[in-house]
């Protein structure tokens, strides 16, 4: 086996969490989400070596990691947008969110600014319908946003 | 025995049985897709959903497991709907390429669409589509005519035991694979192919060679090891085109590996020597029969000869020989070969947690039984040998340095090292007992003509006796 | 009016997140004191004689969901309390977490004492991120203070907690599906049988029980079933319950009122003062986006289980969509259905297939591409999944294109025979 990508904190972390279940495998959301934590993403390389630690197949890691929405798969940009569009937030404006942020960084839903700087996709409800438009930003709530609120946030970003 | 009402009839069963099994032993076919006896049961298809009194929905009947007294309708109103919509459901993205697909005439789509479905499409969305994905030597992927059965999946992670074959995304987009389209790693490949429901996986060995209701089938048993795998030779004009597996609960349940499965392959090598023939100058020379023959004897004459016989031969074929050699050379002792480091039964083991046995003939125990010790070296006062086998038994090296007679399957490249060779038949074309590793007697049932000149060994040896028989009058 | 007596919201603010907080004003920790010198079969009668309904859609009796834990079992026994929140519409239990983490937990330690259980694990849908680090801390906060952990106030009862995340799938709000995401695998439902009070995490007996459902625990024992179930205006509805309402609303947020004690329209109209710019009203979806619709003219109904399954329509996890005039109701189907057909877990024929199928049909009508037969076809499709699916998923993706043909027919007919949507 090769070198290690994750880290000794990513495996120290693992090892704590091994005694608050009784079987290894149902460490693979909390190791996935370790594992992006470190990466922004998760890589083949990643995958196959978070399943090395648990002891399943890599193809086993990828098709739980591919179930779930939360798991990037490819690489998304320093600021990853996620624009709840579910019912709630459709009701109360949230497509207009989306086309604000498509025309400003001239992408569509689902790409990457080429400076990789931003990622923009839809996202379904975030249960934050009370508080609605909502997004997060990487792993932040925003609501009760509006365009102009939008551009505020966005513009202070580095 | 408990009993429940199946379609107005009486249905014996055993507790823990599920209404699929029990249907079917009543006669009852409840149509299915990703129910298999061999594969935990996922409910997932919706086909068998069937109508249980005091039930307000209708229950899939591989979940659920008959009481006593329990009145089953397979065949309602309401029954029948539900078929007609998840035929429906499942054709919505099928291509409906039966035409040009392997497993048309032996599909549970097609079959189950022609008998539960509807003539007509209403889908007129876009189709789904996929490219087709090679997986590595035996299988090829058309992931369009999927229905999502998990067969595979299961087959993989639960018999097979690798986690190979699995579920990417989820939903309508779901895909099932391997990961980046990985080459399977599993040696029981095949079996994803026979479990399919549809011609999604199909065995790249046999695509496009034949339609398989041109197939005549022939139920025997695998010669690979010493399992005893049941199974099935299909073959068209004395050709045959694959081998699959035949369920023996007992044996080998519902699979076969790789090995055995394209095991068949030698019998119709082009290199297979089908005629009787001597080395003759860093050649073949083919011979007639007779010539062969008394070359052969010509060779053992006046020679300490002893018998080296493949534990590929049949019980009667092990007989033969040994009546032949207490007739005509007695005192010539008798070893069987098979297996380079298989001696004896004490050799023999699993290979595998799943069928493979490490003694890599089928009638290793037969022989044994037969009172054939096992090949080991050559005692110093032997000068020849006969050697016979089918064509499987791996010829040993410890034989060089005497003049050899062979007789049974033999490559080209094989036959140089004996001096004559008289051509016999493979496990394909003869009938015959096997025992396999605990013992158990099999019969192996002849599906081809033998190939070219070949023989039986019982001929051959016959042949022998009587050209015999002319010299010793002459 | 008489101010109802509330169990929740008057504490949804930062300020009564801390142990302290919990333990000096709200009682904190004394119900599970006391619960530890009751017998398990006191707890189970207590929950039942509160008529406590799970809260988190389906509405089962919880005290009768405890009763099914079997007594001995060889496997360890676990409660875990589904936090994946995700019906669309349902924004309660994020508040519960993040201000008043510790009833959550002492409700799930009197839960565990009362199954049998050792471990509770707590599964957070993936977005809520900051809400599993504020009951990690709670947490920790309730295992300093030995109410979490070995030997609890020296009863002899240990009890451990965990947050485990989920990762974006709406499925895992299923209880068989969370229960496979918490082991590590894809979240598909299960098959039942067995149900998970037989067999359910890593293959113990399992109770699976809501936010809401769990954070009432405390106060029922505290306070008695029978105040409870008094709390509820309906014979077997007790308590308060969260009302999640937004969309076209002046005020929209999360309203505790007593179980049955409220028509959608004193919700809509009284407690979220009516609709935004005083436009008409147009449609309420009463339960979460899978419960069917509901015209303006269906709202001088009770907001709870019966009443609203009456009328054809549900409670579910008491989410409640108001949609004005100006929205268009095709529009609004489509983005439910679109919603279902991506979350489908695509494990069964019905589902998987027939989600996407309408979703397709219902963008063709929205932008202008129906045909005549689609509304037959939509309902006929939608008929073909209710009540034939693995899971409930399938039901929460037909009732909605059911109820919206039906009721708002004319709106798709002129979508089909105009063209296009009219709204545009």
């Amino acid at each position: 086996m090769g070198k290690k990508l994750l880290s000794e904190k990513f495996y120290s972390a693992m090892t704590t969490l091994e005694s608050r279940y009784p079987s290894k495998v149902a460490l693979l959301l909390p190791a996935l989400h370790a594992a992006q934590d470190e990466f922004g993403w998760l890589s083949p390389e990643i995958l196959e070596e978070v399943g090395d630690f648990i002891g399943i197949h890599p193809a086993q890691v990828r098709e739980v990691a591919s179930f779930y929405t939360m798991y990037n798969l490819k690489p998304v940009g320093k600021y990853h947008l996620k624009v709840c569009t579910n019912v709630a937030c459709c009701l109360r404006g949230s497509e207009e969110l989306v086309q604000h942020c498509e025309k400003k960084f001239g992408i569509q839903v689902g790409e990457t600014t080429r400076d990789k700087k931003f990622t923009l996709v839809e996202e379904e409800c975030l249960g934050a319908c009370g508080t609605a438009p909502a997004m997060m930003l990487n792993d932040d709530y925003h609501e009760n946003l509006t365009v102009s609120k939008l551009d505020q946030l966005l513009d202070h970003l580095e | 025995m408990p009993k429940c009402i199946i379609d107005g009839r009486e249905a014996e069963f055993t507790p823990g049985q599920n209404l699929i099994e029990v249907a079917k032993n009543a006669g009852i076919d409840i149509p299915l897709f990703c129910y298999h006896p061999g594969l935990s049961v996922v409910a997932q298809c919706r086909m068998c959903a069937v109508e249980v009194e005091k039930m307000p929905k209708l229950q899939t009947a591989c979940s659920t497991m008959a009481t006593e007294g329990m009145v089953v309708k397979t065949k309602s109103p309401k029954t029948a709907e539900n078929q007609k919509s998840v035929m429906e459901f499942l054709l919505a993205n099928h291509p409906l390429d039966c035409p040009i697909c392997d497993k048309s005439g032996e599909c549970d789509l097609q079959d189950n669409s022609y008998k539960y479905g509807s003539a007509y499409s209403r889908y007129t969305e876009e189709r789904r589509t996929y490219l087709d994905l090679d997986m590595g030597p035996v299988i090829k992927k058309n992931m369009n005519r999927c229905i999502h059965c998990t067969r595979c999946i299961r087959f993989g992670s639960e018999v097979a035991g690798i986690h190979e074959m699995v579920a990417l995304k989820r939903g309508n987009n779901t895909e099932i694979t391997t990961i980046d389209g990985k080459p399977l790693e599993t040696d029981y490949a095949g079996n994803y192919a026979d479990i399919c429901p549809t011609g999604s996986l199909t065995i790249k060995d046999f695509r496009f060679k034949k339609r398989v209701w041109f197939l005549t089938k022939v139920p025997t048993v695998c010669e690979g090891c010493s399992k005893g795998c049941n199974m099935e030779v299909h073959q068209d004009n004395n050709q045959i085109y694959r081998c699959i597996p035949r369920e023996n609960m007992e044996i080998n349940r519902h699979w076969l590996c790789d090995e055995g499965r394209f095991n068949f392959h030698y019998v119709e090598r082009e290199d297979r020597l089908l005629d009787p023939a001597r080395s003759k100058s860093g050649g073949l020379e083919v011979c007639d029969w007779g010539t062969s023959i008394d070359l052969a004897k010509a060779t053992l004459d006046g020679k300490q000869i002893a018998f080296l016989i493949g534990s590929d031969l049949t019980q009667e074929e092990g007989a033969a020989i040994l009546q032949f050699r207490s007739q005509h050379y007695p005192g010539a002792p008798v070893y069987h070969f098979g297996t380079p480091g298989v001696v004896s039964s004490a050799d023999d083991a699993p290979e595998d947690r799943i069928l493979k046995r490490k003694s890599k003939t089928s009638n290793l125990h037969g022989l044994e039984k037969l009172g054939i010790p096992g090949f080991t070296k050559l005692p110093k006062e032997i000068t020849a040998l006969l050697v016979i086998r089918g064509g499987r038994a791996t010829l040993p090296l410890e034989i060089d340095g005497v003049e050899k007679v062979g007789l049974g399957v033999f490559m080209k490249d094989q036959a140089m090292m004996f001096s004559v060779i008289l051509p016999g038949l493979s496990f394909a074309e003869k009938d015959g007992t096997i025992l396999n590793y605990e013992g158990r007697e099999q019969k192996l049932k002849r599906a081809l003509q033998p190939l070219g000149q070949s023989k039986p060994v019982s001929e051959i040896l016959m042949m022998w006796v009587n050209r015999k028989k002319a010299h010793g009058a002459a | 009016m008489e101010t109802p007596e509330t169990l929740f919201i008057q504490y949804f603010n930062e300020e009564s997140r801390p142990l302290a907080f919990y333990q000096k004003n709200m009682a904190g920790y004394t119900a599970v004191k006391k619960a530890l010198t009751l017998s398990p079969d006191d707890i189970i009668s207590e929950m039942k004689k509160s008529n406590m309904r799970g809260r988190g859609g389906a509405g089962f009796p919880t005290g009768m969901k405890w009763g099914f834990i079997p007594k001995q079992s060889p496997k360890a026994k676990y409660l875990v309390c589904n936090a994946d929140e995700s019906e669309p519409g349902t924004f309660k239990d994020r508040d519960i977490m993040r201000y008043t983490p510790h009833l959550l937990i002492e409700g799930m330690v009197i839960g565990g004492f009362a199954i049998g259980a050792h471990h509770g694990y707590i599964y957070i849908r993936g977005e809520y991120t900051r809400e599993a680090k504020l009951l990690d801390q709670a947490i920790q906060e309730a295992y300093d203070a030995g109410y979490l952990g070995k030997n609890i106030q020296g009863s002899g009862f240990d009890f451990d907690l965990t947050v485990h995340r989920g990762a974006g799938a709406y499925i895992c709000g299923e209880e068989t599906g969370l229960l496979n995401s918490l082991e590590g695998k894809r979240g598909e439902p299960r098959v039942k049988p067995p149900f998970p009070a037989q067999a359910g995490a890593f293959g113990g007996p399992t109770i699976v029980n809501n936010v809401e459902t769990l954070a009432a625990v405390p106060y029922i024992i505290n306070r008695g079933g029978e105040w409870f179930s008094g709390l509820g205006k309906l014979e077997k509805s007790g308590g308060t319950r969260l009302f999640c309402v937004s969309g076209h609303v002046k005020k929209p947020g999360v309203y505790e009122l007593g179980a049955g004690s409220v028509t959608l329209r004193q919700l809509i109209y009284d407690h979220c003062h009516g609709i935004l710019g005083d436009k008409k009203l147009k449609a309420v979806i009463p339960g979460g986006s899978s419960a069917p619709v509901l015209t303006a003219d269906e709202i001088d109904v009770i907001a709870d289980i019966e009443p609203l399954m009456k009328i054809g329509t549900m409670l579910g996890s008491a989410a409640i969509l108001v949609v004005s005039e100006d929205y268009c109701v095709v529009k609004l189907l489509q983005r439910i259905t679109r919603f279902y057909a991506h979350e489908s877990c695509g494990q069964c024929t019905p589902c998987r297939e027939g989600c996407k199928w309408m979703e397709d049909i219902i963008e063709r009508i929205e932008h202008g591409h129906g045909r005549e037969e689609d509304l037959a076809m939509l309902l006929d499709i939608s008929n073909n999944i209710s009540g034939r699916t693995l899971c409930a998923l399938g039901d929460a993706a037909a009732g909605p294109v059911m109820s919206f043909v039906k009721k708002f027919r004319a709106d798709f007919e002129a979508h089909i025979r105009g063209g296009k949507c009219p709204n545009v």
